[in-house]
């Protein structure tokens, strides 16, 4: 152990530190999807595997009463399947920021003069960046297949942002939880209500085909709204309604997550 | 800086309420001096990691109050953070990254301009000698590599002050020597160094003074030459027959104090010095008890603790280690486990 010595150069406290210490904490959250890649490919192939399912299936399903003017059925999966990958990847997003509790990798960034807030908004960037690529790859490797994006290349762009939000707006709910837990099993084990939340909407058919109990869920469900900005873009093509459709209600859904993921943040801190 | 860089005064820290209340530390009062390296020993789950993190500002004080580096960890929180360098327990790093990346993100948290973040941390990487594994994923590190690896982390931004918590514990012969000999490097160079341990070896070797500590309290303070010297008489340890070691018991204590041992040995202060060896094996045979094992032993560290607590810390550290797993807590208001209403320490004989 020798070495010589080198003279530090501190940098003032100040926005620009903050955006370098934010970027870096995101910059770790994307290291760790892509090294994973056992644990994030079940995010990637699932959705593909159900929305293969539904149109084998249901592809008759598209000339009920209610039913939207669509080419196939496969048109009409793709924006449930960007919202169930991207619901899968932010729980993974939520368990790694619960592991790091555990494993006192938290701590040591609690340690460091680092923002707080910093702390949380990488894993969030993370969850983002992730959602943006889930989206992106969906909507990429179901065009072969035959899917069809009205809206054009703005609306893949779209709905890829989209990805990015609903990334986000999912991620700060998994992120409150593991802040609340420290516990990955208990971010794991939100999967099943996610999962049960995204069964009642419209991402695997429309609310004008459901009856009863199901449609006034699916009526009331967020993920309804979540799915049918996105799927908008897809069958009908660009229009402000669509595009404000699928940036606003993941958005909107960001502003309630994040602020619950920053109070838990607060919760965690004060309890120490 | 402060020629007392780590002060604390009657601090506590408690956990849960009512029935369920653990004082994990029970008024602690601490004066490190500049440049020194003192060490704070004691069993699993008698405070010490739990006062280190009240020194380091990842948990806050129940009562009392600390300065580290001139600044009080309560209210000027970011100020010790950026004075600091902290080693926890477990060396908590994570797997996925490499060596490189962990220091160069660490180098942004404390705000290390771009500039430098390579500089030092190749300096680092070299200081530690981890050169040749920087591109490695950390999940790969043995764990005397994590820990060093863990040390050149918490010296990115040259902090004037050092804690180590238990930095040695698990690793094996040779990478705890080669800890060793940072650590003092880093002394030499100019750094306070206030370190964790249950090994009393570590303690002795590296420290310049030491606090015991036990069920949250401090019972002795001082250097380990003063310590021993306040035990006085050495050792005597005697093994007999189990059915003859009552009356042993007897025999031994009129050559001095009674002292903890292990189960199933006798020891005595020995208030007359090795001389009395010869007169106690006397004794001994005279009641007839089979003498299996003698042993005369200068005062330890052990012996301190002994005399302070009233049981030995050798030994003790494998049967706790199972009720390890951290007795601080992870800061989320958990409880280590150390039950309410421990006494202060045990009898002094």
């Amino acid at each position: 152990m020798s070495a010589a010595t080198v003279t530090l150069v501190p940098s003032a406290p100040g926005r620009g530190v903050w955006w370098a210490q934010t970027w870096a904490m995101s910059k770790r959250s994307i290291l760790a999807i892509a090294r994973q890649p056992a644990l994030v490919m079940p995010s990637l192939i699932f959705p593909l595997f159900f929305a293969a399912l539904g149109t084998s299936s249901f592809g008759k399903a598209t000339v009920l009463p209610g039913f939207p003017r669509v080419n196939s059925f496969l048109d009409f999966s793709l924006a449930g399947s960007v919202v169930q990958g991207v619901l899968f990847g932010s729980v993974t997003g939520g368990t790694a920021l619960a592991t790091d509790i555990e494993l006192g990798f938290f701590d040591r960034l609690l340690a460091t003069p680092t923002s707080r807030v910093s702390i949380l908004l990488g894993r969030l960037a993370g969850a983002a960046a992730f959602g943006a690529f889930q989206a992106l790859f969906f909507t990429l490797v179901l065009i072969p297949f035959g899917v069809t994006i009205e809206a054009g290349l703005v609306g893949v762009l779209v709905i890829t942002l989209s990805g990015a939000l609903t990334g986000m707006g999912i991620g700060g709910f998994t992120a409150a939880m593991a802040l609340k837990t420290g516990s990955s099993e208990a971010v794991q084990g939100s999967f099943p209500l996610l999962f049960i939340a995204l069964f009642f909407s419209s991402a695997f058919f429309p609310r004008q085909t459901m009856q009863g109990v199901y449609r006034h869920v699916a009526n009331v469900n967020p993920m309804s709204y979540l799915v049918e900005g996105v799927r908008g873009l897809t069958i009908d093509g660009l229009t402000l309604g669509h595009v404000a459709g699928a940036l606003l209600v993941p958005a909107a859904i960001g502003v309630v997550s994040i602020g619950l993921s920053l109070r838990a943040l607060s919760g965690r801190l004060a309890a120490r | 800086m402060t020629s007392t860089p780590i002060i604390s005064e009657g601090l506590v820290r408690h956990f849960g309420s009512g029935d369920k209340l653990v004082k994990a530390v029970d008024g602690v009062d601490l004066a490190v001096a500049e440049g020194e390296i003192f060490g704070f020993l004691g069993p699993n789950g008698a405070g010490k990691s739990t006062t280190v993190r009240m020194l380091t500002t990842l948990l806050r004080p129940t009562a009392g109050r600390a300065t580290v580096a001139g600044f009080d960890v309560a209210t000027q929180a970011n100020d010790v953070r950026r004075s600091i360098g902290v080693a926890l327990q477990d060396a908590a790093i994570d797997p996925l990254m490499t060596g490189r990346e962990l220091l160069d993100l660490q180098a942004v948290l404390y705000g290390i301009a771009p500039s430098a973040v390579k500089a030092r941390g190749d300096e680092l990487l070299e200081r530690v000698g981890l050169t040749g594994a920087a591109d490695r994923r950390v999940g790969t590190y043995s764990g005397g590599m994590r820990r060093r690896l863990d040390l050149a982390l918490s010296l990115i931004h040259q902090p004037t002050v050092l804690f180590l918590d238990e930095p040695t514990t698990g690793l094996d012969p040779m990478s705890r020597i080669t800890l060793w000999e940072e650590v003092r490097r880093l002394n030499r160079e100019g750094t306070t160094v206030l370190l964790t341990t249950q090994y009393l070896e570590e303690a002795d070797q590296l420290a310049d003074r030491v606090a015991i500590i036990d069920h949250g309290h401090i019972v002795s303070q001082g250097t380990p030459a003063e310590l021993k010297a306040g035990v006085g008489a050495p050792t005597l340890l005697v093994r007999v027959d189990v059915e003859r070691n009552d009356a042993a018991r007897d025999v031994l204590a009129r050559f001095g104090e009674l002292r903890p041992t292990a189960e199933g040995t006798l020891g005595v202060g020995l208030e007359g010095g090795p001389s009395q060896v010869t007169a106690v094996v006397r004794a001994l045979d005279e009641i007839g008890a089979h003498v299996h094992h003698l042993e005369l032993n200068e005062p330890s560290l052990d012996d301190v603790f002994a005399e302070a607590t009233g049981h030995r810390l050798e030994g003790a550290e494998s049967a706790a280690s199972g009720e390890a797993g951290g007795e601080a807590g992870r800061g989320d208001g958990s409880a280590p486990a150390a039950p309410a209403g421990r006494g202060r320490r045990r009898s002094r004989r």
